[in-house]
């Protein structure tokens, strides 16, 4: 996503404040579904997400994480499925070792390891996805803008 | 009629300038087609005048301008503008001007930390008050050349390659394009690759494996072998037409002085996320922001926000 489009989609709450923007990587085969399925049970969850779906969390490399940490994104959620059930075998595994890597890596940029998290959500998980999404949205609020924010 | 050149350096060793002399023969050839008309480091040229008589610093009008290393000081800034504004087409020299090179490791710190540090704080120091008659005040950071003035063409590299310089310089006087290499050191290192994942990593002292006197296809691939080399994030060239990289040449890792791919990349972000991938532990790499971006610290090093 690039600067501009990441500006476009900014939110403000009904008061005008200012209001968190979380670009969320859900994979395709655990994440999303799970999502939809939060969304077809009508369940409530804050507004504050934004859904990139990827094939799978493996295949999101850091470089996208802090890009979009110093483009603008108040935080970044990245959502696979649970260890031992990714689609690709070991995906998220893969995923999660890196998440490592970007939790140090974002100190070096001056950012809170908290504004990026890593969690497995499966396509059973309707309820699961929302609590998530409501946690880490009260953390980021915590938090404050992100220092990149113009 | 010979093209006029000025050179001007700035936080630097000198080793680029010493580049330049290296080239050797061609040397030779290429100082007919050049006319120095401004250079510190070989000739007496005063900014002021030579009674110093003029209140503003002045390089005089050139066809071709080189500088070398970053931008530290209020006076290195000026004169960066000053060169930009006489040369016709301005070139950075070396790692330093072109990604602020290992003075720009200075930027994990503030200027601030660093004054105290060497005017206060050292053990051998007198405790002292920071200099600050008659000299430039130095910036918030290290820029590189190209962050302040427009640069027309970087040659990178700690120091750059004598190759590199004379081909520049003679592409620039028969008005050929000198691109660099887009590709990586990995690119162009001979050494076997087994793509087997590293678990632990040696220090730098520890011995690396190879036959002596076998050429270096014959030898494990560094990373592999559990050093960290900075080759897969650094760009190609330093090996000139030999190809060879110069630190695998030396059985040694590469440190990464030819700087990142890119304009935009950050080879800690991409170092990080290649050797977490394979199933190293990232909390065993030791001071990544500097080991990763030893050589392109300007707009990529900060300080460590305050706790």
């Amino acid at each position: 996503m690039s600067e501009t489009e990441l500006c476009d989609v900014e939110t403000s709450g009904e008061s005008g404040g200012w209001e968190p923007l979380i670009l969320t990587f859900c994979c395709y085969w655990c994440a999303y579904t799970g999502a939809d399925l939060a969304g077809t049970s009508r369940l409530q969850y804050p507004t504050n997400i934004r859904i990139l779906r990827v094939q799978c969390t493996g295949m999101v490399h850091p470089n996208l994480v802090i890009e979009a940490l110093t483009k603008g994104a108040d935080g970044v959620l990245m959502l696979g499925c649970h260890p031992g059930d990714c689609h690709y075998l070991e995906g998220n595994l893969r995923a999660r070792s890196r998440a490592d890597a970007i939790s140090l890596m974002l100190e070096d940029f001056g950012l809170e390891p908290e504004r990026f998290r890593l969690e497995w959500v499966s396509a059973s998980e309707g309820p699961r996805f929302a609590q998530v999404v409501t946690e880490m949205v009260e953390q980021v609020k915590k938090l404050g803008p992100s220092p990149y924010r113009t | 009629m010979a093209a006029r050149l000025a050179e001007e350096w700035f936080a630097i060793c000198g080793g680029c300038e010493v580049t330049i002399l290296d080239i050797g023969e061609p040397l030779l050839d290429l100082l007919e087609k050049v006319q120095i008309v401004h250079m510190p480091v070989l000739m007496d040229h005063k900014l002021f005048g030579q009674t110093g008589e003029k209140t503003e610093m002045e390089i005089p009008e050139a066809d071709v301008g080189l500088i070398s290393g970053g931008i530290r000081s209020d006076e290195h800034k000026r004169l960066a503008q000053e060169m930009r504004k006489k040369c016709k087409t301005l070139i950075a020299l070396g790692s330093c001007a072109c990604y602020g090179g290992v003075p720009a490791l200075g930027n994990l710190y503030s200027t601030e930390e660093l004054l105290t540090k060497v005017y206060r704080e050292s053990v051998s120091t007198d405790k002292n008050g920071f200099p600050c008659e008659e000299v430039p005040i130095l910036t918030d950071r290290v820029y590189a050349v190209g962050e302040v003035v427009k640069v027309d063409m970087s040659l990178p590299g700690c120091p750059t390659t004598p190759e590199m310089v004379a081909g520049a310089l003679t592409a620039l006087l028969e008005g050929r394009p000198f691109p660099l290499s887009t590709k990586s050191v990995c690119d162009e290192c001979p050494t076997i690759r087994e793509k087997k994942a590293v678990s632990t990593l040696k220090r730098r002292l520890d011995a690396v494996e190879f036959t002596p006197g076998a050429p270096l296809n014959q030898m494990r691939c560094l990373m592999e072998q559990g050093f960290l080399c900075n080759g897969p994030a650094t760009r190609s060239g330093c090996g000139g037409s030999e190809g060879t990289p110069r630190c695998i040449r030396a059985y040694m890792p590469c440190e990464g002085c030819f700087g990142p791919l890119s304009e935009k990349a950050n080879p800690m972000v991409d170092m990080m996320g290649a050797l977490s991938s394979i199933g190293l532990d990232p909390k065993q790499i030791p001071d990544r922001a500097a080991t990763f971006n030893r050589f392109s610290g300007a707009g990529r090093l900060r300080p460590a926000p305050k706790r």
